[in-house]
């Protein structure tokens, strides 16, 4: 068989593959699909990225949002069209997939887990990289922050590629310390939990100024362009999306990008439960659950915490975060490591009790604002119920 | 009554939530009317040499090394150990504690040598999942935590471990978790060890203050016993 007859046989077959799982109610069917145009042509991510301009967003938190947020500033600011992946999907099979549909467009935005990004790095040479942030994450699959780090550092080796960073953050700073051509961000600087050390050489950096110094030689450098240091997470990852969709040829206005910033994208979604609409926010780490926290007014609290692969199997990283946000309101702890939760935050002297489910923890409490804070498979479990998927009783 | 509890580079050492063993002693501390004083030592800072209760957790390997060092060049804890201070040490600060262990290089270094235990990193996969084992000494009930470590730590013949492990990995050696030597406890498990065990944290306060009254704490305890349940 030719390469191109290949490519297309796995292609054809990758898509009714694809149809079939969505027919049987299994998801949107990418994985599936991409799995049979990877067994069919191993090539096929390569074969289908060639002579497309492919943009990759990676980092631990906010991925997802970044990738979609790209994807319609491109469709609205350069008018060409853009394939990308609808469910987040961020693994080889998922990226397959979302390349083999619509193989005419220019433009590919590619949401890429950090341990893989290498990988697809490689295979699909891209013109932009856009590298949000790095912090704790999920630490029993993708180990330390700084061997993440240093994955990145031994990748970025190239100069046909631009690399768009937030420059404040010491992890991405090693992880392009190789590469040729870097657009720096900076929001004004700022101390980095996971950064006591060089992620270089593990000497203490001095962070004395806001800014960090590593008498390796690591240390902050000269921004190509300077943000507000005001700017929550999901407006500084808008930011760098900002920059990359400029790379690419979007012409956005200083008070365009402005709006753009303003209505960031955020992982915050209105669920309903027990007659009440409860805005939840979706938190998988100690850096996410601190920015989670930050938001939360309501006086009314659901806390959920599940410890299922994507989660993080070790829950331990719950005593890193504060909680004196959570004092003197009432919060309902649930998920299957509901008690992990709730004895922490007993420690800290929070009025907390546990409910056995989501809408039992809705359920007992006042007909006034409820927010909630979840983690990633909780979440997940609610979207399913609000779309009238059964995935199973959780725990 | 007074207590002085020491925590060491968290930010080095407190990549694993380790540092939340310090709330707990103090939780359970205060609940016995202890008057009790948390120490946070930072890099630059030197250790106290009257500390009660020292705590080290666990780290990446550079920072771990970094740690190693500024330890040794200021003698405190040292000097407190010999004194007869309680210590606390997990994982990469279990490792410290010991007489020899891998620098961030591979190459084997001193420890500080507070207990004989020798550690070695191995080439296997990375001992990472749920830990149980059974307490060397009969007081203490099962115990649980998290492992997720590369090194394996080799207990010198006369050293006790802190138990025998029922499932998991822990020191890597005859199937022994941890130590408990004098007022000596380290361990592998995060959870925090303490928040999952409050038996162990009296046991850790103990060797301290002495003989407390009873402290029951029911989110405590119901947690404890929902984690030993669903691995035993």
């Amino acid at each position: 068989m030719t390469g191109s007859l290949r490519l297309s046989t796995a292609c054809i077959a990758g898509a009714l593959a694809g149809r079939l799982s969505i027919g049987l109610g299994r998801g949107r069917g990418e994985t599936l699909s991409g799995r049979v145009i990877l067994a069919l042509d191993p090539k096929a991510i390569s074969k289908l990225g060639a002579g497309r301009d492919i943009i990759l967003v990676s980092g631990t938190n906010g991925k997802t949002t970044s990738t979609k947020n790209l994807t319609s500033i491109l469709r609205d600011f350069a008018g060409e069209g853009v394939s990308t992946s609808e469910s987040g999907a961020n693994m080889p099979a998922g990226i397959a997939a979302l390349l083999a549909q619509k193989p005419r467009n220019r433009f590919a935005v590619i949401e890429c887990d950090e341990m893989y990004l290498p990988k697809i790095y490689r295979l699909l040479s891209p013109k932009v990289v856009v590298l949000l942030n790095l912090s704790r994450d999920q630490l029993h699959r993708t180990g330390e922050v700084r061997k993440v780090s240093r994955l990145w550092h031994e990748t970025f080796t190239k100069d046909d590629v631009t690399i768009v960073i937030d420059r404040d953050d010491p992890f991405l700073e090693y992880s392009v310390a190789n590469a040729g051509h870097v657009i720096r961000t900076t929001f004004g600087g700022r101390r980095h939990p996971d950064a006591a050390t060089c992620p270089s050489c593990a000497a203490i950096l001095d962070w004395s100024t806001g800014d960090y110094l590593c008498p390796c030689g690591l240390g902050s450098k000269l921004p190509d362009v300077r943000a507000d240091k005001r700017l929550n997470g999901p407006q500084r990852n808008t930011v760098l999306v900002i920059e990359a969709a400029r790379l690419m040829g979007a012409e956005i206005l200083a008070d365009e990008a402005e709006d753009l910033i303003n209505r960031s994208p955020d992982r915050i979604y209105d669920f309903s439960s027990a007659g009440q609409t409860i805005s939840t926010h979706l938190a998988k780490n100690p850096e996410s659950w601190r920015q989670a926290l930050g938001e939360v007014t309501s006086d009314q609290v659901i806390l959920s915490v599940n410890a299922r692969g994507i989660d993080g199997r070790d829950t331990s990283w719950l005593w890193d975060i504060d909680y004196s946000k959570l004092l003197g309101k009432k919060v309902v702890c649930t998920g299957e490591r509901r008690l992990d939760i709730a004895y922490r935050l007993s420690v800290q002297g929070i009025d907390v009790s546990v409910a056995s489910s989501f809408a039992e923890a809705a359920e007992t409490l006042a007909n006034e604002p409820i927010q909630a804070i979840v983690s990633y498979t909780a979440f997940q479990d609610l979207l399913a119920a609000d779309l009238g998927i059964n995935k199973g009783n959780s725990k | 009554m007074s207590l002085t509890i020491v925590r060491l580079y968290h930010d080095l050492l407190g990549t694993y939530g380790d540092q939340g063993n310090a709330e707990i002693l103090i939780h359970r501390a205060k609940a016995r009317n202890l008057d009790v004083e948390l120490v946070e030592v930072t890099p630059g800072m030197a250790v106290p040499r009257s500390g009660d209760i020292y705590l080290l957790g666990g780290g990446e390997d550079g920072p771990q090394s970094a740690a190693l060092e500024m330890l040794i060049s200021d003698g405190g804890l040292n000097y407190a150990a010999a004194g007869g201070a309680t210590v606390l040490a997990i994982c990469a600060g279990f490792q410290i504690i010991g007489a020899s262990l891998p620098d961030s290089h591979g190459q084997i270094t001193s420890g500080l040598g507070l207990v004989d235990a020798h550690t070695i990193y191995d080439s296997s996969p990375r001992s990472v999942g749920e830990l149980v084992i059974q307490p060397s000494r009969g007081e203490l009930p099962v115990l649980t935590g998290f492992e997720n470590h590369q090194g394996l730590t080799r207990l010198g013949q006369d050293m006790p471990p802190l138990g025998i492990v029922r499932s998991g990995v822990g020191n890597g050696f005859d199937r022994q978790e941890g130590i408990w030597h004098g007022n000596v406890f380290g361990s592998y498990m995060h959870g925090p060890v303490l928040a999952r065990n409050p038996e162990l944290a009296d046991a850790v306060l103990r060797s301290a203050v002495g003989p407390m009254p009873e402290f029951k704490d029911p989110f405590a305890e119901v947690f404890a016993i929902e984690r030993r349940n669903t691995l035993t």
